[in-house]
């Protein structure tokens, strides 16, 4: 079966087939190197084929020039995240049959990541963070005998197998939405990662590393767009595992942040009213002696009010609103 | 077609115009809004992070009360969209989270049996109302606009709860109705992005570039207007838009319109009926091409 | 550049990362170099679990017979000792480092059963255990702080005074030839699968470490054993865990029968591999196969077991065949999967050239001699790869820093360039690697003959001239990958070279070698390894032996 792929190319030494193409720029902010060129190829390949096949022939028989990191071609190493047809997906586990859109595959280095050469895109900053959230064990003590394991609840080990099954394909990186405009952001893998060793009863770091993940650029600066969730490729689900580490920063007491504040804000405006009241959640969750938080905000509420668009000053309550109060009252927990 | 209509907390808010503008389109699409007025809020999904317990009550009433009605649940905000997906998706696939949310509601004379279906009006146009039906509202061909569709996070993420894999098809729905109404939409990346909302309070300015930067990219591709179906969408990119291009040191003004806005003007409403007169970025430019004024 | 350490690893899968960890509890200055970043190291893809004998009731020594049975009595067998006694304090130690291993109802390490052992002793993590391992392992070295040139290319190692001193690497990233120079190396560099077509191996694992260190001067040992693995997945060749069985998935013909009664009426499943493979082969051979298959069926497990403690390979088969195997068998079949021989190594991983070490796939120890038993090679890897950090770092310490190599540097860009330079005559490095892998796989595969291997040697000689008209389809600097295939091709040759030679001398079948002329084991004239020594281009390599070391388990018939 016939497949069209078209190929970002990209090389700083400037040798590109001379049929290749100039691609559109990408949108801002991210790279939009002009040296990135567009060369269409044909493959043959069974039905079945995945986009790595392509590429592997392409390589293999067609031009060899072509830069693409690939391994194990199963979805295990992790090598081959890239752009197919827009978003980061794995080269290998992408049918080309079902990534075939008005007769044509388009493949390229993620532009949100630095680039080296046409597929191959530099991951350095995948793994400066993922260094950042130090992720490693830090024994709890004692530690047992060096004879004896630490004994814990299979259900707790089994609990972690969902994030240890990352392959640090670089994915959910590459289309987080948050890391396009903030590269502080420690980003959905590293934060994963972050709660494999929170989550480990065999750490002993729990309170320090849920302190430093609610610091700028952890967990609270996530946008919580699900792309990381639709992007990964094993089913680690970033952003279920940021919101994990949300909930037992706030039950550890690190409450002192806008994100926490914002939480607390909107389920006091449910409780007390059945609605979210968005006049009192913007500075509430700001803090309200935030004097210059509270200033930044203004200007964009006095066009609001210019507009006629504020919600009205007197919030009203739903009918029934002792209903809510009594479910928020027997749930308990926070917001009770 | 009834449907049990839930507005959302923001349209009752800070964005009367999608209220008004969807009271105005129920007539021409035969729809009966039976609204649910004593539903609460879905919490957004900010509420479910740090007690999932109590979420998974307060929808799960919603649900009920939809259940009760005998129709399908019907949203116009992406964000309720989402929320209300997923947790109906796991509430039908977790009986022991099923009984914990209805033990919560029994005694307020509730109980989820798991069977509501929850559409946003944009699934309900092609899936329930049909698109003939749309297409024989029409009265004014939005002919000569631009459109760059903004679906909004929730209503395309997490696909499988959203019921995309039976129904990839919702990806593009947008742009279908966008050329329905005549108009041409607008290709670009940002449509299935992240208009940056839900970290507006925590970062300020990274979500205003993230919102900015998207409608900056429409614009660059032609776009006269963003449309969509979501009003969180719309607070950020509409109401904040001023705010963005300062942090983004670039003029911006492109308006931004609700689904059943840009249904309401097809459907030959004026502008000033659908509120479109009461917008943070003026709608005139837009306007103007159609050959209308607010 | 030039730049020192005392010692270099090169390689970064489980056996060069313990190794590099090692050396730097040493206190020695160590790097790593690696021609991927770490975790795309194959190490990942090992699935079902490691072995140790810690469970009650079992014992070292039982372990230590099931590997000397498994290996069909050519592993030696100090070396296994020291491997199963060490086996079980690795393992906690892994543990400790944070590796999430199942756990039983006591919160204790728990087991599953695998091919080849008298008892349930593969510990494991659900059956990404090599990945989960691997991550650790890693993390384990940022923390350490250890200095990873990460895509660095060996191209050749720096000898001086008939001692290993260091290395020339091609930096990748900028195509910039540089000299590492170490008073220690140790090689680690993993497999060889791509000389095999298919094979279970990433696309990475083109036996470079085995060709360096041959043309170094190390001794290649026992290079005929190579593993066709029981169970890979049709079409792709990808591996399916031996985990399945272990779990208890059946074998079946195309006539619904758990044919390994007829091969091996004990452990049936659960035979070693080779056997397991053999019998495959037989069915299929006999008309009894499924398109060149036979299935692998796991329905009986259950959804739960499958997508808890086989969630990989259930994904793998849906996205490759589109099978699910909670509902349907999986074809399977034998395929290439692992070189039992390698650089010979004593057990504290060095060779008999003074500064180099080898450990894990590339070393042959030999622990695991004709057959290696499923979750053996990862113990291999972590237990040689800390001894061999050990020593390397041991020797660094009473070792002057080394000098000189700046005419290896020069030599070794003039070589590149040369590459670099040849003109395209219509051979592709693609094309020769699958006919060579094609060819290896037909003639030096689960059987053998001697017109077989003899047409293979000359089938090689012929693919070496084609070799050197082979044309480097890139000419620039920035991550050539096109001049990498081809130093790879390279090394490939010599690996095929010493296999296909040490598979026509040994003169009888034992383990994975199981020559057709020749089908049953000698131990009066073969319970002894055979070392390949190069002695330069064009010349046959010199060929010895050395006996089998026996401690106190006798060869025996094998049966399962």
């Amino acid at each position: 079966m016939q497949f069209t792929i078209e190929v970002g190319r990209y090389n700083t030494e400037n040798q590109y087939d001379p049929n290749a193409v100039p691609g559109p720029p990408f949108p801002p902010p991210w790279d939009s190197s002009p040296a990135r060129r567009y060369q269409t190829f044909s493959v043959d390949l069974p039905e079945h084929a995945v986009v790595l096949d392509a590429l592997i022939q392409i390589r293999e028989y067609q031009d060899p020039s072509l830069a693409v990191r690939c391994a194990c071609r199963s979805a295990i190493c992790g090598s081959c995240g890239m752009w197919i047809n827009g978003h980061a997906n794995l080269a290998c586990k992408s049918k080309l049959a079902e990534f075939t859109v008005d007769g044509k595959t388009r493949v390229e280095s993620p532009p949100s990541m630095p680039i080296i050469r046409d597929l191959v895109c530099d991951m350095k900053p995948f793994w400066d963070k993922h260094l950042a959230v130090r992720p490693w064990l830090e024994n709890k003590q004692p530690v047992p005998p060096s004879n004896q394991e630490y004994r814990v609840p299979n259900a707790s080990m089994e609990e972690l197998i969902q994030e240890v099954s990352c392959i640090s394909c670089g994915a959910c990186l590459m289309d987080c939405e948050s890391f396009a405009v903030n590269p502080d952001f420690l980003g959905p893998q590293a934060l994963a990662q972050a709660y494999r060793y929170v989550g480990d009863p065999r750490d002993a770091h729990t309170h320090e590393r849920l302190g430093e993940l609610s610091k700028p650029g952890g967990i609270w600066d996530c946008t919580h767009c699900f792309e990381c969730v639709q992007q990964c490729p094993k089913g680690v689900a970033p952003l279920d595992q940021i919101l994990k580490l949300r909930k037992l920063a706030v039950d550890a007491g690190y409450t002192n942040n806008p994100g926490t504040r914002h939480a607390d804000a909107f389920a006091e405006s449910v409780k007390h009213s059945g609605r979210l009241n968005e006049l009192t959640l913007l500075p509430k969750s700001v803090g309200l002696f935030n004097i210059i938080g509270q200033l930044q905000t203004l200007p964009s509420a006095i066009n609001m009010v210019r507009a006629g668009k504020l919600p009205p000053l007197i919030h009203k309550t739903i009918p029934g609103i002792e209903r809510i109060r009594k479910i928020f009252q027997r749930v308990g927990g926070r917001f009770k | 077609m009834k449907v049990a209509f839930f507005p959302g907390c923001v349209s009752k808010g800070a964005c009367p115009e999608l209220y008004v503008s969807t009271q105005a389109i129920a007539e021409p699409l035969g729809l009966e809004l039976n609204e649910l007025t004593s539903a609460p809020c879905c919490g957004a999904g900010v509420m479910s992070e740090q007690n999932r317990d109590l979420t998974d009550a307060l929808n799960g009433l919603m649900l009920a009360m939809a259940e009760a009605d005998g129709a399908d649940l019907m949203t116009i905000c992406s964000t309720c969209q989402g929320v209300l997906s997923t947790t109906n998706y796991q509430l039908q696939h977790d009986e022991a989270r099923l009984a914990k949310a209805n033990a919560t509601i029994a005694d307020q004379g509730f109980r989820y049996g798991g069977t509501t279906k929850v559409k946003h009006l944009l699934w309900m146009l092609f899936e329930d109302i049909g698109i003939d039906r749309v297409a024989a509202a029409i009265k004014r061909k939005l002919t000569g606009l631009k459109i760059a569709p903004f679906y909004g996070c929730y209503i395309l993420r997490p696909s499988e709860e959203l019921g995309l894999r039976e129904r990839p098809e919702r990806k593009g729905y947008l742009e279908r109705l966008i050329t329905l109404l005549g108009a041409e939409p607008v290709e670009y990346r940002g449509a299935t992005k992240c208009c940056g909302f839900p970290m507006l309070t925590f970062n300020r300015d990274k979500a205003l570039a993230m919102g900015g930067n998207h409608i900056i990219e429409a614009k660059e591709k032609g776009a006269d207007l963003l449309v969509t179906p979501c009003p969180l969408c719309h607070l950020n990119l509409d109401g904040q838009q001023p705010d963005a291009a300062r942090v983004l040191k670039q003029d911006i003004d492109v308006p931004i319109f609700h689904l059943p806005q840009l249904l309401g003007l097809a459907f030959g409403f004026e502008p000033a009926q659908l509120r479109l007169n009461h917008h943070v970025v003026p709608t005139a430019s837009a306007l103007e091409k159609v050959e209308l004024k607010v | 550049m030039i730049r020192d350490h005392d010692v270099i690893v090169l390689g970064a899968g489980l056996a060069g990362m313990r190794a590099a960890l090692e050396a730097a509890r040493c206190g020695a200055d160590v790097a790593i170099v690696t021609k991927v970043h770490p975790i795309r190291s194959h190490s990942s893809a090992a699935q079902g679990g490691i072995n140790a004998a810690i469970g009650e009731g079992d014992s070292w020594e039982s372990h230590a017979f099931d590997t000397i049975k498994g290996s069909d009595y050519l592993a030696d067998q100090d070396a296994v000792e020291v491997m199963c006694q060490e086996a079980p304090g690795d393992i906690i130690e892994f543990e400790h480092m944070g590796v999430i291993f199942y756990r039983g109802p006591d919160g204790r390490l728990g087991t599953r059963a695998f091919g080849g052992a008298s008892q349930a002793r593969t510990y494991f993590v659900g059956d990404i255990t090599g990945q989960a391992l691997l991550v650790t392992l890693y993390d384990q070295i940022l923390k350490a702080g250890v200095k990873v040139y990460e895509e660095w290319f060996a191209t050749k190692l720096f000898m001086d005074g008939g001692a290993c001193r260091g290395m020339a690497v091609l930096e990748m990233v900028t195509g910039e030839l540089h000299l590492l120079r170490a008073k220690a190396v140790v090689v680690a560099s993993g497999g060889l699968g791509r000389l095999y077509e298919p094979s279970t191996n990433a696309l990475i694992c083109t036996g470079d470490g085995y060709s360096l260190a041959y043309r170094a001067g190390a001794p290649l040992m026992d290079m005929a054993m190579v593993q066709y693995h029981p169970t890979t997945l049709a079409g792709s060749g990808f591996l399916m865990t031996e985990a399945a069985r272990g779990e208890g998935a059946y074998l079946l013909n195309s006539l619904g029968e758990r044919f390994m009664k007829k091969y091996a009426p004990n452990k049936m499943e659960l035979a070693a591999r080779d056997v397991t493979s053999r019998a495959e082969a037989t069915e299929i051979a006999e008309g009894r196969g499924i398109d060149g298959n036979v299935l692998l069926d796991l329905r009986h497990l259950g959804a739960d077991v499958i997508l808890k403690k086989l969630p990989q390979i259930h994904e793998m088969a849906l996205d490759y065949l589109g099978i699910d195997m909670i509902k349907e068998p999986v074809p399977v079949r034998p395929g290439m999967h692992y070189q039992m021989g390698g650089v010979k190594t004593d057990v504290e991983g060095a060779t008999i050239i003074a500064g180099l070490y080898a450990a894990g796939e590339v070393a042959c120890v030999s622990v695991h001699g004709g057959n290696r038993l499923g979750a053996n090679s990862l113990l291999d890897t972590i237990i040689f790869g800390r001894r061999s950090g050990r020593a390397s770092a041991g020797y660094a310490k009473g070792t002057p820093a080394s000098t000189g190599g700046e005419e290896l540097l020069r030599s070794e860009q003039q070589r590149l360039q040369a590459l670099l330079d040849r003109p395209y005559t219509g051979e592709t490095c693609a094309g020769l690697r699958l006919e060579l892998a094609t060819m290896m796989d037909q003639k030096v595969g689960l059987y053998r003959s001697d017109v077989g291997l003899h047409e293979a040697l000359e089938k090689l000689d012929e693919y070496r001239r084609r070799y050197e008209n082979v044309a480097v389809g890139d000419k620039g600097r920035v991550f050539n990958q096109a001049l990498t295939f081809v130093l790879e091709l390279g090394f490939l040759l010599d690996c095929g070279e010493t296999i296909i030679r040490d598979a026509i001398i040994r003169k009888e079948s034992r383990g994975a070698h199981t020559h057709i002329d020749y089908p049953e084991r000698n131990d009066t004239d073969w319970l002894k390894h055979t070392l390949l020594t190069h002695r330069g281009d064009g010349r046959e390599p010199e060929v010895s032996h050395v006996p089998v070391t026996i401690t106190r388990w006798k060869p025996e018939v094998r049966t399962y």
